[in-house]
Order: C-alpha cells, then structure tokens, then sequence
C-alpha cells in the first residue's frame, strides 16, 4: 500500500494520540481516587511511544505511575488507616492537564496531515486534466 | 579558493549530495510485440484492489453505524483512501477511453 502511505502514517499518529488522550482521560477520571494504605495507590497511565521502520508511530505499551502514591491524612475517610491516612495517586493534575493540550494539539496536527495528504493525492489527479 | 569551516564545527556532518541513479537498462525493447502487463489485467487488478479498499471502508462504516467502531479516524481515513482510489481508478479509466476514441478517429487510408 504504497500510495498511500502518508495516509497509513497518519493513520498510525491518530491512534498513537487517541491511546495517549485515553490515558489521560483515565488518570483525569481517577485524580481523587484514594485507596487504603494496604493497598498500592491509583497508578498513572504512560503511554510509550515507537516509531516504525518504515514510517509511523506504533503504542509498544503503558507504563504505570508510582505505586507508592502520597499518604494523605483523613481520619474520616471510610479507608482510613488506625492512623488516619488513605493513599492518593502520585499525581500533577496540571502535567496531566498539559500533556491533554499536547495530545490534543498532536492529534490535531495528524488530521492536518491527512487534509494535506488528501489534496496532495488530488493534485496528482489533476495532471493531464483541461 | 576553498570554502571550508562548516565542517570544522564539531558534531555537523554535511549532508551527502542526492544521487541520481542512472535508470536501469530497458531489458528489450517493446515493439517487437514483447508483451508488458496487459492493460486488461492491469485495469482488472486495479479494480479488484478498489474493491478491497471499499470494501474495508464499507466494513468500518457498519462498524461505526453500529457502534463498534474502536476509533473514528479509521473510518473517516479509510473513507478517504477509498474516495482517493476510486478517483484515480476512473481518471484512469478515462486516460484508456481517450486513447482509444484517439485511436478510433485515426483516418486510415
């Protein structure tokens, strides 16, 4: 599939960025999730990215965030510990808010590619016309 | 005169200039009646790979109708490629028409 390679590649790029935007929709969705003491905290997702051989970018795997978290004291908290503390996720909300930009902005600029990719494809069947 | 020091610059490797390679040599050549791909099986070959691209299409946009479809933009690019296809299938299908009415209007005799 040759011709259409710019196509495949963005192709490749949209994904990548749609794996990257669910990641970040998922470590958004579980800022507050806090879990008892015993248990390991909420574990941010991270997308690892690869770029192909022959052009594009491939998801080789999700890493995850610091299974430690923070202690945060809540002697309320139905998860409490005796000593009143529960384990909230290791977690920036605004490096999450960030990269969500740059997911976005990335995701964006692959849909430019392949509007330029589609006019490029057009101009090509142009020549010889009129 | 020389004009050097670009190189000196530690870590900057010029580029190497573009090579053009010299075409390969025509294997015979083609008027002795030697047999190319036939047009016929070309244009045939060309629409049976359309078909497949369509038909992919097709297969993504009942996905999405029916709400399987893992991500929008495989629908929307596969749509592309298809309409993209399916273009220049007709521009050349156009191109063998007008070189046969070319042909057809050629005065014999």
């Amino acid at each position: 599939m040759g011709a259409f390679d710019m196509l495949r590649i963005a192709n490749s790029s949209l994904g990548m960025h749609q794996t990257w935007l669910d990641a970040l929709a998922h470590n958004i969705a579980n800022a507050n999730t806090v879990r008892a003491t015993s248990e390991d905290a909420f574990q941010q997702q991270m997308v690892v990215a690869t770029a192909r051989p022959d052009g594009g970018v491939d998801v080789s795997g999700i890493e995850l965030g610091d299974a430690e978290g923070i202690l945060e004291y809540a002697p309320d908290h139905p998860l409490a510990d005796a000593d009143g503390y529960v384990r909230a996720p290791a977690m920036d909300m605004s490096v999450q808010m960030t990269s969500l930009v740059q997911a976005q902005r990335g995701f964006q600029a692959s849909v430019q590619v392949t509007k330029t990719a589609q006019d490029t494809y057009n101009a090509a069947l142009q020549i010889g016309q009129g | 005169m020389s004009i050097g020091g670009i190189e000196a610059i530690s870590g900057f490797t010029p580029l190497a200039a573009p090579v053009v390679q010299a075409p390969a040599p025509a294997a015979a050549p083609a008027t002795q009646g030697v047999k190319g791909a036939d047009f016929g099986s070309m244009v045939l070959d060309g629409i049976e790979r359309l078909e497949g691209i369509q038909d992919h299409a097709d297969t993504l946009a009942v996905r999405a109708a029916t709400g399987t479809l893992p991500n929008i933009h495989d629908y929307t690019l596969a749509a592309t490629e298809a309409e993209t296809a399916t273009k220049l299938t007709v521009a050349v299908r156009n191109k063998a028409i007008e070189a046969f009415s070319e042909i057809m209007r050629m005065q014999v005799g």
